[in-house]
């Protein structure tokens, strides 16, 4: 059985099989032939409209073939005709009959499957009319009452009962000899119906309809709605497969050009897909066996499908679906193999699944959803150990060393000992202790020097670090009560005192470049206030330090404000005063001493490791370890220009992708704070997306204008009281946007913890959320 | 060791997807039944079906969600050759004790395709509102609201062909400026004779068009589902292809012209990995949040995650099987299964929690 076509000069509007199946009639506007049908292809026997005396103005809109002798053909014409064909004879002759009694287009022409001579059409006009093609005229004219009838077909199982469908969504079924009233009408489709079919075997009848619906209807004493197939289109034509109970071809009217075969029990992807013809197709006929079928389309075409050749959307469908979310659970939705369970409970017998169903099990597909979460074991999963970090690393606020000190504990304490390590090393490289070393070793006399009373303070609470053996000298002691590193107090007293030595700064830090970096300055400065939280297991705060702190807070604002302005002017001097307040004579002291070591400098070659951080940086990035990367990046501070190789993009890179990852788990707070530490300008303006907000008077909802809460027209700002406590709301003022009532955050969120009005009274549901 | 927790969804066909939403607490789920469900989670870890509603006339294969900074979206595409886009919307009038129902509407329904529209994702955050759908005619489409306030406005951009019928397409999500907009679209086109079934396409700024670059040449078994791994620091680009194996392909970019380093011309492909662990097709590959662990599905009714260690080679590390609990007992299974007729559904039971059989295969490791 091989798939066939043949190309006509015009559309096809419909087929029609003989009785044994071995010719088809094809009819359409200016198309009507017999072909027989062959091995491999169609062979035409006549064309019916070759003759040119027949001056069919005509077209075929429907064609049957007699079932009872195969000499007989009806077509069914637009401009209302009904004609019956004699194949025996020839020319003119052969249109034995030529009803003109339809008004309007006739839409459908049946034979009687077992009445010899008799035929029903079906038209636009809304009336049925049975003939006997021996007769002139109709012998029996059924009213509808209906606008229009588009489809009539015969039971198969009761000779005098036929159903007619139409327009209106009805269904009507009629006994041929009472053409007074129809037996039972019933709506079954909410648009025009344009086809039904009834069920060979079954009491069961299917009407297809625009609204994109298949329906199956059970005609037994009660009627009942047995199945509804949904389909992607209008619906011109249904045809049920023969041996196969529940299976129906159907043939959209528009849009869909395959024709596609249903089960009805499982009536949302089709059992198999014809995609042969190239415009939608007009016709189905099944040649009394399950696996072959003929069809027409309008695409001039008539084919000869063969079952071997369908395509089955199901079994392209995808029966699987795995989603992993940021908790490491696992969403799995799977096919149930019905196959698989049935076999092995009525066998007992262990068989390989396979994708391609049997058909007889086709209907029963159905899915399994699992929701796998990794039960705990003792140990932290990736997600916990992810927050774990975030929520503890210190990033800013404190020297490189204690930094990345307290990092790498945080990092050992989650099991993450290869980034404790990192943490290790960096503060090994980067460490004030290490360029303490590289560098002058006259400063660092004198810084010791100087800082000898406080050293002694602070000595026995610093003696945990492993790096103790190191030369300490001032290092630690400068970094406490200035709350800087040491690398970075030097940069700032030069800075102040000495602008005229940019070129010995850069050698002194060992920066390519010589441009002042004030971000870590100011950085800290920000998050002193964020860092006094923060209880450290390894360090104490001096009493001293905490005087230095307070003033720090009240700066707190301007200081954010001021770093969105241009660089050279943000140097926040107002800062120093303080410190030198508490470190006396440094400055002073410092200055001709870090002046001597320009000489000595190039016998101190720094050794440089960026390549192995910067190796180590990318491997955790590959690793999807971004926060590592970001981290270290972020804690390095300046220190992270000496990555020469390092791009800005590729930063650019880990820190979106760690801000992404701390918004996946809406780690808010931390997201901003790396926001605030970039120096990556487009990072840092990420804050400032979205942030315009419009406030309306809440009395006479114009739009305020002034900073504050007065409003123009109504000259006061006393609806910016809180709704509450009726006071004016200083700080965090929560508002409804629906009636732009609202007060202090507290006060809304315990009124609405009780209440869903808004507190003014205003009637408003408001929601906050 | 996973815990399994039984959803039952009752979608009345097979479910094609499954999405987790950004913060991973919503999911939703869609299926031949042309619904579209969405789920929350509770504070317990249970789902619980907020939404659920006929989104197609035919059998929705994909579902997606947009980024929350859009508000609550999803995109859908359907056998019924169209694809949507859903915004949920709250209730104005809350009913009684409640916060206000909510419900999904279609934004806008794009109706380009001739034929079934096989997948559909939202473009990078970075990138505004950007959808793309490929469909089984072989045609990529890029849609884009140019408002992303207005969900009902989208405008076709791009229309790119490729010559195979397309089946699941998968942009590249890098957060990095150097990368380029990339797509990579599979085909499961099941002759081999057709050639390669995995395509890169790259969007060029300059050109401001969508450039086909030839990279993955070994791949010509139909191609079920593909996936690019989250970047969130790698210069280089991990893509998952599930197929007859899984297969991960890094992709590299190659610069022709140092000084134009943002015009890629050429991707270097290195297969690192194949798994034929599943033995059959595979369906499914689906990255986690930080692109360190894959997780791939296939006929065998297993998900088997795979993750990269330390010297950057892929090793499998967990098996979870669907139908896990039926393993064991196998005999007692099929009794109670035939007694009931259906051993599928057991409506009464909303939630199980399944102790997972042994891991069989000695390669099997468990995680961690």
């Amino acid at each position: 059985m091989a798939t066939f076509h043949v190309v006509q000069e015009g559309p096809v509007n419909a087929l029609a099989l003989n009785r044994d199946n071995t010719q088809v009639a094809i009819g359409g506007r200016n198309v009507f032939k017999v072909y027989t049908i062959e091995e491999d292809k169609f062979r035409e026997v006549c064309n019916l409209r070759a003759s040119k005396h027949l001056n069919l103005s005509f077209s075929c809109n429907d064609v049957s073939w007699s079932w009872t002798d195969d000499h007989y053909l009806a077509t069914a014409a637009t401009n209302g005709h009904v004609c019956v064909w004699n194949l025996t004879k020839m020319g003119k002759a052969m249109q034995e009959q030529d009803y003109q009694e339809h008004k309007r287009t006739v839409n459908k022409v049946n034979f009687h499957a077992s009445e010899p001579n008799r035929l029903i059409s079906g038209s636009q006009d809304g009336t049925m009319r049975y003939f006997d093609i021996r007769a002139k005229n109709a012998v029996a004219i059924f009213y509808s009452n209906t606008e229009s009838v588009r489809d009539v077909q015969f039971s198969p199982h009761n000779p005098y009962t036929f159903a007619a469908v139409s327009e209106n969504g009805s269904v009507q079924l009629w006994d041929v000899r009472r053409p007074d009233r129809y037996q039972q009408q019933f709506a079954a489709h909410s648009g025009p119906i344009f086809a039904c079919d009834w069920h060979p075997e079954s009491t069961w009848l299917a009407t297809a309809s625009r609204d994109k619906t298949i329906k199956v209807w059970d005609l037994t004493s009660k009627l009942t709605l047995e199945y509804t197939i949904h389909t992607i289109a209008s619906i011109g034509h249904i045809k049920w497969r023969p041996q196969r109970r529940y299976h129906i071809a159907s043939c959209a009217l528009v849009v869909d050009c395959s024709i596609n075969i249903w089960d009805v029990r499982r009536p949302y992807i089709p059992f198999a897909a014809f995609n042969e013809h190239k415009d939608i197709p007009s016709g189905v006929a099944w040649k009394e066996d399950p696996h072959t079928f003929l069809s027409s389309g309008r695409d001039c075409t008539l084919y000869q499908h063969s079952f071997n050749f369908a395509s089955r959307p199901a079994s392209k469908a995808n029966p699987q679906g795995v989603s992993l979310n940021n908790k490491g659970e696992v969403l799995y939705a799977h096919k149930v193999n019905v196959n698989n369970a049935i076999v092995k409970a009525a066998v007992g017998i262990i068989r390989k699944t396979s994708t391609t169903q049997s058909p007889d099990q086709f209907h029963l597909a159905s899915s399994l959803m699992h929701q796998f979460t990794e039960s705990p074991r003792g140990e932290q999963s990736e997600s916990e150990i992810f927050l774990g970090l975030a929520n503890n690393y210190v990033l800013s606020g404190r020297s490189l060393s204690e930094m990345c000190e307290h990092n790498s504990a945080v990092a050992k304490q989650y099991g993450k000992d290869q980034v404790a390590v990192v943490w290790k090393i960096i503060k090994t490289m980067y460490g004030e202790e290490y360029l303490q070393n590289s560098t002058s070793t006259n400063r660092e006399d004198v810084v010791s020097h100087n800082n000898l009373p406080l050293n002694n303070i602070m000595g026995g609470i610093e003696h945990t670090n492993e790096n103790d053996q190191r030369s300490r000298g001032g290092d630690t002691p400068v970094a406490q009560f200035s709350d800087e590193t040491e690398n970075e107090d030097q940069v700032d007293h030069i800075a102040i005192y000495s602008n005229g030595f940019p070129t010995y700064l850069n050698f002194r830090t060992g920066l390519p470049k010589g441009d002042f970096s004030f971000g870590e300055n100011e950085i800290d400065m920000e998050f002193d206030t964020m860092i006094t939280d923060f209880q450290s297991g390894y360090r104490n705060y001096v009493t001293p330090q905490q005087d230095f702190v307070l003033p720090n807070e009240a700066f707190h604002l301007r200081h954010e404000i001021r770093n969105r302005t241009p660089p050279p002017d943000k140097f926040p001097n107002s800062n120093f005063p303080v410190m030198n307040d508490d470190s006396q004579t440094i400055p002073l002291e410092e200055q001709p001493q870090t002046l001597l070591t320009v000489s000595c400098l190039p016998k101190m070659p720094l050794y440089d490791s960026s390549s192995i951080v910067l190796d180590a940086l990318k491997h955790h990035a590959i690793l999807g370890d971004v926060q590592t990367a970001a981290c270290v990046l972020i804690v390095l501070g300046d220190q992270r220009k000496t990555l020469n190789e390092l791009d800005e993009s590729t930063q650019e890179h880990w820190l979106l992708g760690y801000i992404e990852l701390l918004s996946r788990y809406q780690l808010w707070n931390i997201a901003t704070q790396i926001i605030k530490l970039s120096w990556i300008p487009s990072v840092e303006q990420l804050n400032q997306q979205s942030t315009r907000f419009n406030t309306n008077c809440s009395k006479c909802s114009k739009a305020l204008q002034r900073i504050g809460w007065l409003c123009d027209r109504c000259h006061s700002s006393q609806y910016a009281l809180c709704s509450v406590c009726h006071q004016v709301v200083k700080g965090l003022y929560a508002w409804c946007q629906g009636c732009s009532h609202g007060g202090h955050l507290a006060h809304m969120r315990q009124w609405f913890a009780i209440n869903k009005m808004c507190p003014t009274g205003c009637r408003h549901l408001c929601e906050y959320k | 060791m996973f815990e399994a927790q039984e959803i039952t969804a009752e979608h009345k066909d097979l479910i094609h997807d499954v999405a987790y939403d950004f913060y991973g607490q919503r999911m939703a789920t869609c299926s031949s039944d042309q619904y579209v469900k969405v789920w929350d989670q509770n504070s317990d870890g249970k789902w619980s079906l907020t939404s659920s509603w006929k989104a197609h006339s035919g059998s929705v294969w994909k579902v997606t969600w947009a980024h929350p900074e859009f508000g609550q979206v999803l995109a859908t595409c359907s056998f019924d050759r169209t694809a949507a886009v859903w915004e949920e919307i709250v209730g104005e009038t809350p009913g009684p004790g409640e916060r206000g129902t909510r419900h999904w509407v279609r934004r806008t329904n794009l109706v380009d395709s001739r034929t079934s529209v096989t997948d559909v994702k939202f473009g990078p955050r970075t990138q505004g509102l950007q959808l793309a759908t490929c469909s089984a005619e072989g045609i990529i489409r890029i849609y884009e609201a140019p408002d992303v306030m207005n969900l009902s406005q989208w405008t076709l951009q791009y229309e790119v062909q490729c010559k195979l019928p397309c089946s699941c397409l998968s942009w590249n999500p890098s957060l990095s400026k150097m990368h380029p907009l990339m797509l990579a679209v599979g085909s499961d086109d099941p002759n081999p004779a057709n050639g390669v079934k995995v395509f890169i396409y790259v969007y060029s700024e300059s050109s401001r068009r969508w450039t086909k670059i030839d990279a993955i040449t070994n791949i010509t078994d139909p191609v079920y589902d593909i996936s690019f791994s989250p970047n969130l620091g790698r210069s280089f680009h991990v893509l998952a292809v599930a197929t007859k194996d899984v297969k991960i392909v890094n992709l590299t970019h190659v610069y022709d012209n140092p000084n134009l380093q943002n015009v890629i011309t050429k991707l270097d492909a290195q297969t690192v990995a194949q798994f034929d662990d599943h033995d059959s097709t595979v369906w499914r590959v689906c990255w986690n949040v930080t692109g360190t662990i894959l997780a791939s599905s296939g006929d065998d009714g297993c998900v088997r995650m795979f993750k990269m260690n330390y010297i950057n080679s892929w090793k499998p590390i967990a098996v979870l099987r669907g139908d896990g609990s039926q393993v064991p007992n196998e005999g007692h299974r099929s009794s109670v299964s035939s007694t009931l007729g259906s051993s599928v559904q057991t409506a009464s039971q909303t939630a199980r929690y399944i102790k997972l059989g042994a891991i069989s295969q000695p390669r099997d490791v468990p995680w961690h």
